[in-house]
């Protein structure tokens, strides 16, 4: 359909672990995050290349914290799923459910 | 990171990196820590590197094919352009040397000459690449410097295999220059970064532990 656009898979699992993180999401939380619930190291910047890609679709919004001395005095980088955002994440959710309803996918990896 | 992301975001991945490593730091030692961050910089830059070429391919595509043709076409009459700055005010007809070792001096004048000349060129144009393509400064003249140096990498291998370790100085010109178009690429991305830096400012960072 012409103008709907879908996320990326890591779009997808970025976009998800924000929604876990609520107000905590910022780049270390989402990182870990990720690495928690799938295991697969990611590196910052791969975090950062997404988010600031979907920002730029206008799929998540994000301010700056406080800086604090852990950080050298830099500030965290928040982010939030906007509305957009979670119109994005629940078509391209009813997507993925629509294409395995009938599949059985246990079944059909066992060869 | 600071070369190859905006101000801002630059500032968010480096805290982000300090802070987990001062998390790793107090959890597993400093040897640990260090090598995570060491990784983590570098598949970091990797995949600001990919990133901001994708984020604007056609436009990176076509300043460096710009480098490149200025290169080969300034790079062809550098020679000459050395030969004219020896020859600055002297009368065509007059003899440049009278002497062996006048005639020696000379030649080296031009060789290096001609060598400083390569690398100031390399160097303007990597500034001047990286001036073109704003916010990917270091991706536009990387890709340059990649593609003006993989020739001379195919000969030097070619070469190396049949003569020997020594290479002769025209390939490994373009190898100098290949570095030099990288540096420029840098300086005129620490440049913008020091701008937005006085008109963001934030506290300095912590230490350098690694």
């Amino acid at each position: 359909m012409p103008g709907i656009d879908y996320l990326g898979e890591f779009e997808h699992i970025v976009v998800l672990a924000l929604l876990r993180l609520g107000d905590q999401a910022y780049g270390v939380t989402v990182r870990q995050e990720i690495e928690l619930r799938i295991g697969r190291e990611v590196s910052i910047g791969a975090i950062y290349a997404t988010l600031d890609r979907l920002e730029a679709k206008g799929y998540v919004k994000s301010r700056l914290g406080d800086p604090t001395p852990e950080r050298g005095g830099r500030s965290k980088r928040f982010f939030r799923v906007s509305a957009k955002g979670m119109a994005a994440v629940n078509r391209t959710h009813r997507a993925l459910q629509s294409m395995t309803v009938g599949l059985d996918l246990v079944r059909s990896c066992s060869w | 990171v600071n070369l190859f992301t905006p101000y801002e975001q630059s500032e968010s991945i480096l805290g982000d990196l300090l802070e987990e490593f001062s998390d790793l730091e107090s959890k597993s030692g400093m040897a640990f820590a260090c090598r995570w961050y060491w990784r983590q910089s570098v598949r970091t830059v990797a995949h600001l590197i990919g990133s901001g070429f994708r984020g604007g391919p056609w436009k990176i595509a076509g300043f460096v094919v710009v480098g490149f043709l200025l290169s080969f076409f300034c790079g062809g009459r550098l020679e000459e352009a050395v030969v004219a700055v020896l020859n600055f005010g002297r009368h065509p007809h007059d003899n440049p040397y009278y002497t062996w070792s006048q005639a020696q001096a000379r030649i080296r004048l031009i060789m290096y000459g001609d060598l400083v000349g390569h690398l100031l060129l390399s160097l303007s144009i990597g500034c001047i690449v990286a001036m073109a393509v704003k916010g990917r400064e270091m991706v536009a003249a990387i890709t340059l410097a990649f593609v003006l140096s993989v020739p001379a990498i195919g000969l030097s291998l070619v070469w190396s295999a049949r003569h020997g370790p020594f290479l002769p100085l025209q390939l490994i010109n373009p190898l100098n220059g290949s570095i030099m178009i990288v540096i420029g690429g840098g300086i005129v991305r620490k440049i913008r970064w020091t701008a937005a830096s006085r008109t963001t400012p934030v506290k300095s960072a912590k230490s350098d532990e690694c």
